[in-house]
């Protein structure tokens, strides 16, 4: 998942890191010639704010005095600028770019290093703490029905064709191996053979399901959904709905009325993460038309870029909840920002 | 061995059915590659061929099928979509490199889609013998009972 990115990522921080050092390789050169003219001690310069950026005569006196090193911008602007095409190459969208670019630089500019600490090391952590600045919290859904009245509704929507069906399925099974009761309603009457298929999959993995036929007014059956949850005290009740574009207006409408009639506690939105920055688009759309409460980008194993997961929460302000990555059932992991990091950029003791 | 009843071949059938339908989404997703990878070729040839032409004219498609004969007043600088909707200006050389990387990105994409292709059309497979199977044993039941 992600490896393209991740190859990247760590060329940008080998770079990055090279670039410091042979700023860094510089000052210290600059001690001996230093120490001979300038006074040994000057307290001064220890409480100087470390994140200013630095002079080149505060450069040489904090390298006397404390021994440490400072980076300042002009070392790093070359490599900030590689990074930048990196990231603009993984199709992560451009805001989120510039935000993690602005923390990357923020963090080391006028970073003092204790001569002998590792470069690397710096530069990883700027780069960890950016990603996850951008990428949010997650969303923890176990959480969230445990804190919260149920049934808890949740409605799925998104474009056709990026695998709400069968979204829903795998987190039906997700729920139901973490203990809850849960019942879907399929709200696909629309497409032929999504009644059917959404069934299979219920009976496979042991689900209540609520179906109407073929046709049916899709409302008419989440609400029916919402009725047996309450009345045989389910946990929650997954409302699969039919794929739609939200230049669409008809369908868009319909959307409207199921979410009147069954009143959802979070709506879902459903890409496929291979639809890159093309998925953020669409994500803000529906988010700006009916409104969306978390993200689950499906086929995330086939994304080699992953711009879509590293922007998404930020660009729409809603965090990413899943990960869809193989045809089973248990293919699908909940979104932690700091594994996926870690997967990323690797542990410390890998910088 | 049991014989399989109806529900049971039903419910294979549907299974077919659904992997049929996202072997379809890959293989929509394998021609989108294919369809990428060609053009980045394609545009690598024009790009390499611009600088060799002597007075750099080239033909311009306008839609419909229709080209004009065009003269390229910098075929040196090139304006390069690398993604996120963010277009850069590249040398000939830099833009010729990117869309060969974009190739090999491609390549690998398209390869992790078709392991998974074939690995649905094993299931496939797997699922055509079993309902053969159960049909078979159902008309073998029916001659008995006849």
């Amino acid at each position: 998942m992600f490896g393209g990115l991740k190859e990247k990522l760590l060329a940008a921080r080998n770079r990055l890191g090279t670039s410091i050092q042979g700023a860094l390789a510089k000052q210290e050169s600059l001690t001996t010639e230093a120490t001979d003219t300038e006074p040994e001690s000057s307290s001064v310069y220890r409480k100087t704010p470390s994140l200013k950026p630095p002079t080149f005569a505060n450069k040489v006196k904090v390298l006397i005095t404390e021994r440490e090193l400072i980076v300042s911008e002009k070392d790093i602007s070359e490599a900030l600028s590689e990074l930048e095409i990196t990231l603009l190459e993984s199709d992560v969208a451009l805001p989120v770019t510039d935000a993690i670019i602005t923390h990357v630089k923020n963090n080391l500019v006028g970073k003092h290093r204790k001569i002998g600490e590792s470069v690397d090391a710096l530069v990883t952590e700027a780069l960890k703490s950016a990603l996850l600045d951008v990428l949010g919290k997650g969303f923890n859904l176990n959480e969230y029905i445990r804190t919260h009245v149920r049934p808890v509704k949740i409605l799925f929507t998104g474009v056709n064709g990026t695998g709400k069906t069968t979204t829903v399925a795998k987190i039906g099974a997700y729920l139901k191996k973490n203990g809850y009761t849960v019942v879907i309603g399929a709200g696909d009457t629309y497409r032929a053979g999504a009644i059917e298929q959404i069934g299979v999959h219920a009976e496979r993995i042991g689900i209540k399901i609520i179906q109407h036929q073929e046709g049916a007014d899709p409302s008419a059956v989440l609400f029916d959904a919402v009725q047996y949850a309450v009345s045989h005290k389910t946990d929650v009740v997954l409302a699969d709905t039919a794929g739609r574009f939200h230049t669409k207006s008809n369908l868009m409408n319909q959307l409207e009325k199921i979410r009147r009639v069954m009143k959802p506690d979070l709506i879902v939105y459903v890409d496929e993460a291979v639809a890159g920055n093309d998925a953020v688009i669409r994500a803000a759309e529906f988010d700006r038309t009916v409104g969306a409460d978390a993200v689950v980008l499906t086929k995330a194993d086939m994304d080699s870029r992953g711009g879509a997961a590293i922007s998404i929460a930020h660009t729409i302000g809603k965090p990413l909840m899943f990960l869809g990555t193989g045809q089973g059932y248990d293919d699908i992991i909940p979104f932690d920002p700091a594994l996926v990091v870690e997967d990323l950029l690797g542990s410390d003791s890998d910088a | 061995m049991q014989q399989m009843d109806q529900r049971e071949l039903m419910t294979l059938q549907h299974y077919l059915k659904e992997y049929g339908q996202q072997a379809e989404i890959f293989v929509g997703q394998l021609e989108l590659l294919e369809n990428g990878r060609m053009e980045a070729l394609a545009a690598i040839e024009a790009l390499e061929d611009m600088l060799t032409t002597e007075d750099g004219t080239v033909l311009l498609q306008i839609g419909g099928g229709a080209s004009v004969r065009a003269k390229v007043i910098e075929p040196e600088k090139i304006l390069l979509s690398i993604g996120a909707e963010v277009v850069v200006e590249r040398s000939n050389k830099e833009a010729v490199e990117f869309l060969k990387e974009r190739i090999i990105e491609m390549e690998a994409s398209q390869k992790r889609v078709a392991e998974t292709l074939d690995h649905l059309r094993g299931q496939m497979n797997e699922i055509n013998k079993r309902l053969e199977s159960g049909y078979q044993q159902s008309a073998a039941a029916e001659k008995d009972q006849d």
